[in-house]
């Protein structure tokens, strides 16, 4: 049972990577730098319960924020560029972040052993939850709480004056701001949401897996980030929960029997789910009958 | 057919394959047969190490049952299976995989991970005391053969390695290299330093075990290098002083610039097969021939000479595997038949798989369903118990507080594509 609830851990943390993607994606902004987020998120957490000895639930929090603050200060250069260029300022700061990781050093003596992040060694130690005698079960429903948090917020968001706002500037920055919409608080305010959200994740995460290293937060992560919700389609937070199941749930651990050919098939069903679903495996038309089919109705 | 239903039907056939794999493997095979796990990276940049333990492991099973199989603690003789899983060099994946053969199979030990920085992250998850009912890691033993970052074992009480310790042969090599090569003073050279067992071992091992054998780094050494262990290690690493590249470079010009600027008798290369492959093309490509060349443990295998034995030649390496025994040549044999090479990673699967054996037998493992709690925590015991095993090359000592081995080791050189033991401290 717990290879069932770790992948659920596995599946909860990513759903949180995916939807501070979906959240900036909203607002039309395409970032890599959600791994960078997520990786403060992981080591500020894990620096305050190892090195800080703090419970869980501040240590989580605190890491969320330090990244919601990073992704603030990245919002305001990043209303500069737009596209692809967006995306290469992200993926810098991602990089700037995971050197920054992979070059600190801060150890402490902690009985017979040193604790903290220890440059290319990476930080070991992250053990609150084991070593606190948290089962399989508990740390899975902690997991799990946020992510429902995380999703039932961004949903009730989506049904908000604020989701039609981020919708709106997603759609065409000129109407909006035609509108009145000021676009400057719009775009700033989602990545700082995007932040805090893989900054959960990562502090979730550094604590699942018990140890982070810089090569952790690679591009690769990123480009995870942002499948998601690409995979998913933006029409619902749903969308993205779908896309992480299918691709950690059924390509990564589901095809691992097929050892070398795993890669291959990989890629090649992210390319057959695109094409037989190109607006995201859960887009309106899925939503709509969906909606239907439990009886809450729904216009085409 | 349209693409689009091409596309779904892809799809649902491929969901349902995988669906059919999440299926609990333990109910599958109840019988009395000690079965064992191996993980390794089979996919990605370092493939071939988790290819190579495979085929390793998949040889020494053949050749445990082959000879009977193993006892069990009734008398019963049973067969020994292998059920080999792809990690990549990924602490996710080598996470999942542990937690899946802890949980869904009836795997008595698992063997792996390929790479010490997923080592160090699986291992996390682990119980760290024996006993300590407050702490919920899982218990379940690992004998790792490959991820050799010193001192990894200890952060558990259920991992246990069988991996060569690098301090000592890079000690003996340098003291080696000292008898050999009087005329020899001045080296340089440069690490991968992206992947922590190159960085570390150069920094940590190689460069302070240099310096105690009195060869000095080229323009009056490195402050705070004395030649103990650790020791000025971060001085090491300044780009002032080495030369550093990453695991997916390609172009090594500049470092190679470094290395030939520097002119140092003897030159340290310490990365792994296919960068070293890179930076010793460059290196010829650039002319530079120093008196003595230096590698890392890792880079001994088969995978450097197919990549570049005209410009390895020469190389010297520490390695813990050579084809030099009746058994070690039998090994080589029997790993090439089933598709990889025995290096000084993949031969210590075999070994493991001998150990597997030794333990299960000792301590009177039962192997049925009912049993299986016990029957991990007997072999965690017996594991710890052991003093000394043997080796494909001689002897294997244990160091039980840490989990940690002490092998046999000798010095190889690459000459006209092949490794040749130049040196045999045993």
């Amino acid at each position: 049972m717990s290879y069932y609830l770790g992948l659920l851990q596995l599946i909860g943390v990513h759903t949180l990577l995916g939807l501070s993607a979906y959240v900036l994606m909203l607002t039309g902004q395409l970032s890599l730098g959600q791994a960078g987020f997520f990786a403060i998120g992981a080591y500020s957490a894990g620096i305050l319960t190892v090195i800080f000895e703090l419970p869980i639930l501040p240590a989580l929090l605190a890491g969320a924020l330090i990244a919601a603050f990073f992704a603030f200060l990245v919002g305001f250069p990043a209303l500069r560029v737009k596209g692809l260029m967006l995306v290469v300022a992200t993926i810098a700061f991602s990089e700037f972040v995971r050197l920054f990781f992979f070059n600190l050093s801060w150890r402490v003596p902690r009985g017979d052993i040193h604790v903290g992040p220890d440059s290319t060694n990476g930080f070991r130690e992250i053990r609150y939850f084991v070593a606190n005698g948290w089962s399989a079960w508990e740390i899975t429903t902690f997991v799990w709480i946020f992510v429902i948090l995380v999703m039932a917020a961004l949903w009730w968001m989506d049904r908000s004056r604020a989701g039609a706002v981020l919708r709106a500037v997603g759609e065409d920055e000129l109407a909006a701001q035609s509108a009145g919409i000021n676009l400057t608080a719009v775009k700033v305010t989602a990545m700082t949401a995007g932040g805090f959200i893989a900054g959960i994740g990562g502090a979730l995460y550094a604590h699942t897996a018990t140890y982070v290293d810089h090569l952790t937060f690679t591009v690769l992560l990123a480009t995870f980030a942002i499948s998601y919700p690409i995979l998913g389609g933006l029409s619902s937070v749903f969308g993205t929960l779908v896309a992480v199941i299918f691709i950690q749930g059924v390509l990564v651990e589901g095809l691992r029997f097929l050892g070398d050919w795993r890669n291959i098939v990989f890629g090649l069903l992210i390319i057959a789910a695109m094409n037989l679903k190109p607006s995201g495996l859960f887009d309106a038309r899925t939503t709509l009958l969906l909606r239907r089919s439990v009886g809450l109705g729904g216009r085409e | 057919m349209s693409i689009k239903r091409l596309s779904a039907a892809a799809l649902a056939g491929v969901v349902a394959a995988a669906l059919v794999a999440f299926a609990p493997t333990a109910s599958a095979a109840s019988d009395r047969t000690v079965k064992i796990a191996g993980w390794g990276a089979k996919s990605g940049p370092l493939r071939s190490f988790g290819v190579n333990s495979e085929a390793v492991l998949k040889a020494a099973v053949q050749a445990i049952n082959d000879a009977g199989g193993v006892k069990l603690g009734d008398g019963t003789m049973a067969d020994m299976e292998l059920d080999y899983h792809d990690s990549a060099c990924n602490a996710d994946q080598a996470i999942s995989v542990a937690r899946k053969v802890e949980s869904q199979s009836e795997a008595l030990i698992g063997i792996g991970p390929t790479c010490s920085g997923a080592a160090a992250a699986m291992y996390g998850i682990f119980q760290k005391t024996v006993d300590d009912d407050s702490d919920t890691g899982l218990q379940f033993p690992i004998l790792t053969d490959t991820a050799i970052r010193p001192g990894l074992a200890k952060k558990s009480q259920w991992t246990f390695r069988n991996v060569p310790n690098e301090i000592t042969m890079y000690d003996e090599l340098f003291k080696w290299l000292r008898e050999q090569y009087p005329d020899v003073s001045t080296i340089y050279g440069g690490t991968e330093t992206d992947q922590a067992h190159s960085k570390l071992t150069f920094a940590i091992v190689i460069v302070p075990m240099a310096k105690k054998h009195g060869f000095e780094w080229v323009g009056g050494g490195i402050e705070g290098v004395t030649g103990a262990v650790r020791e000025g290690y971060e001085n090491v690493l300044e780009v002032s002083k080495s030369s550093n590249w990453l695991l997916a470079d390609t172009n090594f010009s500049v470092q190679a610039r470094a290395f030939k600027k520097s002119g140092a008798d003897m030159m340290i290369v310490s990365s792994h097969p296919f960068t070293t492959c890179g930076m010793l093309k460059e290196m010829k490509r650039q002319r530079i021939n120093p008196k003595v060349l230096v590698g890392l443990t890792s880079s001994s295998s088969a995978e450097t000479l197919k990549g570049c034995a005209d410009a390895a030649e020469g190389i010297y390496i520490p390695t813990g595997f050579a084809p030099i025994t009746e058994a070690a040549a039998m090994v080589a044999a029997a790993a090439e038949a089933n598709g990889g090479s025995a290096d000084l990673h993949s031969a210590a699967a075999w070994e493991n798989a001998h150990i597997i054996k030794q333990v299960v037998e000792a301590t009177g493992v039962m192997a049925k369903p009912e049993t299986l709690a016990e029957d991990r925590r007997k072999m965690r015991d017996g594991l710890e118990a052991l003093v000394n095993v043997d080796g494909l090359l001689g002897e294997i000592g244990r160091v039980q507080d840490e989990g940690e081995s002490i092998k046999p080791y000798v010095f190889v050189q690459a000459r006209s594509g092949d490794w040749e033991v130049v040196h045999d401290p045993r």
